[in-house]
């Protein structure tokens, strides 16, 4: 059963000459981890809006085609509605705290709050929320004094406590420090783990391609291609599209290092495997 | 600063009380002293208020409150001493100024009015946490939005501040001039308000996306995550204070006939 | 010595030292500061400026003690480029935006505008020149910042996190203006956490941790004490780690290297 139908998704913002979306097409399965690249300005953030439903419900402006999640289509829906079956999470972890709420456990709190859910119900999804996302012992924290790669784990907290079935992050990573950044992906390889499907934009390549199970290719507003982190990354024309595939693969490139199947490796442990099987064939 | 509030956390009765209660207070206390007219009764009301402040252990935080008030309240004083149009016995004089009996007492009534209010607005202020206030009132009817607003505010404009710090430092390493002249200051305005204006509709924008991704729309009935149970005491209190109003409106009325 | 920095101690708040006794000298080589958040780095590049003033210890830029010196003054021997290009775009007009700083310390408006000129055709955005800074993208705006700095001419440019939150374009472009100011003899420091683009970019590197200098050295050699990294919470660049795994006990810093061995 896919979980995610995209049928033909046009957009453009209000104001703007240009199609931010151009008739893009997929499926997503459930539990799924799927990454996101392109150049800015490639589409990125405007399709996780429009998954989520920010296009076209936040931001008005043209909007053609289809996005269907769980047999509800979006653009008729309304926002709290989906916030319950897809959450997303932002760039700026600091805009993403309400600023309304003291501790990290109230903070977690307003979403459910905003959704009436009882206090038990309430306290079993905070405590199981702030325990994956190992922020357990920072309960009675000010949010405000958590660190960004902290802070980051907090929104996608508040997120997976309305328990969606699917989470949307955009470059969660882009202002966190490399400790910062190894805790989020942490994170949200535990979700993947739960069952959750994980769509993510990332501009790291390397870390990207240790997670995706599918990688989808935008470039101006299209979707260029949608396939496996090694049939994206041994394509030849990335260049073309403003993006760059992980040192490991550029390497592998230009030395001409590929598999019995024609493709390139993607992550550090494939090419270590790659080097050692191709030696132990030679000798 | 992470938060502007006056806010005390300290552990005692009156930071327990209700705080709709101390709103109450703060009501009886407004109308108490315009109602009444008498020395001893708002003498009275002030050391209870005192007493309370006490009990809450707060007193020390009162009075940079008054003195912050002190410079309106001697004015009162000076001009009520010299000036009231019902002055007739001379009190003592400073060189060439008298002060009468009269503006002396009326200045005084009016100073008791405003600590006994300064007093009853500051037990509310120091004993009570801001998002507990907010809270309470949502709970029995106020916006969630605008409750949002008011909490979120208290946080978020601090934060605002440390932009601000960021901003001067980006554009005095561009050598913009801030410090000096007038006109140098006034020059300088434009470069530091631009991407202030500008950071806050971008992250009003974000924050709003945020918000909407957490239900703040949603038509649902809110609930709470924290428990509100109203002790009897809290209940006592509250009839307590309003019986106190009543009295005093009745008592005035009765008395003015 | 371009900069000498010496038992610098800073601290915001009272007894929460932020930067504990550092020792440095820059001389002309291009420079990655590297560490954790929270390491002090951007504390002390803002020392660096003269925005902040050394609690004990002193920092001569070009000769000059920055305690001595207003910032308005060393604004024309030291640029910093802020992280974030928001925190300092007003104008309505890119060029405009570009010839602030350079009018500032004092250029006149002949020179500041092909000072402007050319820091705009280094950043590839001279095309752009009359058009609204918010109209741009982010990452455009990001290079707008840096032109501005760039337009101020100064023999020292620093840079907060350059590559943050850019796609490979924009980290192409940003790589090749620091390969140029080499070229023209400037002094370049940056503040990054991509490991891989100060293998690719960098002379010599420097490894703050809590406030103090953990390593300093050739980007080489500082890369290649894993395991003192390691304590500061930092990898090595993906091409290092791979050629360890393979058994290479040289430290290989960057694809360019990378080409020099046989791996098969």
């Amino acid at each position: 059963m896919a979980k995610i139908v995209v049928e033909g998704l046009k957009y453009r913002y209000p104001l703007s000459q240009k199609l931010a979306l151009n008739d893009i097409s997929f499926e997503i399965n459930e539990g799924e981890f799927i990454g996101i690249i392109g150049a800015n300005g490639a589409g990125k953030s405007t399709l996780c809006q429009a998954l989520t439903g920010i296009v076209p419900l936040f931001f008005k402006g043209d909007y053609g085609g289809r996005v269907i999640i769980d047999d509800v289509e979006v653009a008729k829906s309304n926002l709290s509605e989906i916030s319950l079956k897809i959450g997303m999470v932002f760039q700026n972890p600091f805009t993403q705290i309400t600023g309304s709420k003291l501790t990290v456990y109230e903070e977690v709190a307003f979403g459910l709050e905003n959704m009436g859910f009882e206090r038990e119900e309430m306290k079993r999804r905070i405590d199981d929320a702030l325990m994956l996302l190992d922020l357990y012992r920072h309960k009675d924290k000010n949010p405000f004094d958590l660190s960004g790669g902290q802070m980051q784990r907090l929104a996608i907290a508040s997120i997976i406590a309305m328990q969606p079935k699917i989470i949307v992050l955009d470059e969660p990573t882009s202002q966190l420090d490399p400790q910062g950044s190894n805790e989020v992906f942490k994170a949200v390889s535990d979700l993947k783990k739960k069952g959750i499907t994980v769509i993510m934009v990332e501009h790291k390549v390397e870390k990207l391609s240790e997670y995706a199970d599918r990688i989808m290719l935008l470039h101006d507003g299209r979707l260029i291609d949608f396939d496996t982190p090694s049939k994206i990354f041994s394509k030849d024309d990335l260049k073309d599209y403003g993006v760059v595939e992980p040192v490991f693969t550029r390497y592998c490139k230009k030395i001409g290092l590929k598999d019995e199947r024609g493709l390139y490796p993607v992550t550090l442990d494939e090419a270590v495997n790659l080097v050692v099987k191709k030696r132990e064939h030679n000798s | 600063m992470r938060m502007m509030s006056l806010y005390k956390d300290k552990d005692t009765i009156i930071h327990k009380i209700d705080p709709l209660n101390k709103i109450l207070y703060i009501l009886a206390s407004i109308l108490i002293t315009m109602l009444i007219s008498d020395f001893k009764i708002l003498t009275l009301t002030l050391v209870f208020s005192f007493l309370l402040l006490a009990i809450g252990k707060v007193i020390k935080n009162v009075f940079p409150i008054i003195s912050f008030s002190l410079i309106v309240l001697v004015t009162i004083v000076v001009i009520q001493g010299l000036f009231n149009p019902n002055n007739k016995i001379p009190l003592f004089n400073i060189g060439q100024f008298v002060f009468y009996k009269e503006g002396i007492i009326y200045s005084f009534l009016l100073i008791l009015r405003v600590l006994n209010i300064l007093c009853a607005f500051s037990l509310l202020i120091l004993t009570t946490k801001p998002s507990d206030l907010i809270e309470n009132l949502v709970r029995r009817g106020l916006s969630p939005k605008l409750g949002y607003v008011l909490a979120s505010v208290l946080q978020i404009i601090p934060q605002m501040l440390s932009t601000m710090d960021t901003i001067l430092d980006a554009q005095r390493s561009r050598g913009l001039e801030t410090e000096g002249k007038l006109i140098k200051r006034l020059k300088a305005f434009i470069p530091l308000i631009g991407p202030a204006v500008m950071n806050s509709l971008i992250s009003t924008r974000e924050r709003a996306m945020a918000l909407e991704m957490r239900g703040f729309n949603s038509n649902i009935k809110k609930t709470f995550l924290n428990e509100h149970n109203e002790t009897s005491m809290d209940k006592l209190i509250r009839y307590l204070i309003i019986a106190l109003i009543i009295f005093t409106i009745v008592w005035r009325l009765v008395w003015l006939k | 010595m371009n900069i000498i920095v010496k038992d610098l101690y800073f601290y915001y708040k009272e007894g929460e030292d932020v930067l504990k006794g550092i020792n440095l000298e820059f001389d002309d080589r291009c420079t990655a500061i590297i560490g954790q958040n929270g390491a002090g780095k951007t504390t002390f590049v803002k020392l660096l400026k003269g925005l902040l003033k050394p609690k004990k210890g002193d920092i001569f830029i070009k000769g000059l003690n920055t305690k001595e010196t207003t910032v308005a003054k060393l604004a024309s021997i030291i640029g910093l480029v802020f992280q974030n290009p928001n925190d300092q775009i007003f104008k309505n007009k890119v060029l405009d935006e570009v010839m602030f700083g350079p009018l500032n310390i004092g250029q006149d408006k002949n020179l500041a505008f092909e000072n402007a000129k050319k820091a705009l055709e280094l950043v590839a955005l001279l095309q752009k020149a009359d058009e609204n800074p918010y109209d741009l993208t982010l990452s455009e705006r990001k290079l707008i910042s840096i032109a501005s700095i760039l337009a101020m001419d100064t023999d020292i440019i620093i840079l907060d996190e350059p590559t943050i939150a850019q796609d490979f374009i924009s980290r192409e472009k940003i790589k090749n203006i620091i390969k140029k100011l080499k070229e023209e003899g400037k002094l370049v420091i940056t503040i990054t956490h991509d490991m891989d683009f100060v293998a690719e970019n960098f002379e010599r590197t420097i490894v703050f941790n809590q406030g103090q200098v953990l390593l300093d050295g050739p980007t080489k050699e500082v890369f290649s004490k894993e395991d003192i990294l390691k304590t500061a919470h930092l990898e090595p660049p993906y091409i290092t780690q791979l050629f360890k795994r393979l058994g290479f006990s040289e430290t290989v810093l960057n694809l360019e290297e990378a080409l020099n061995y046989k791996i098969l």
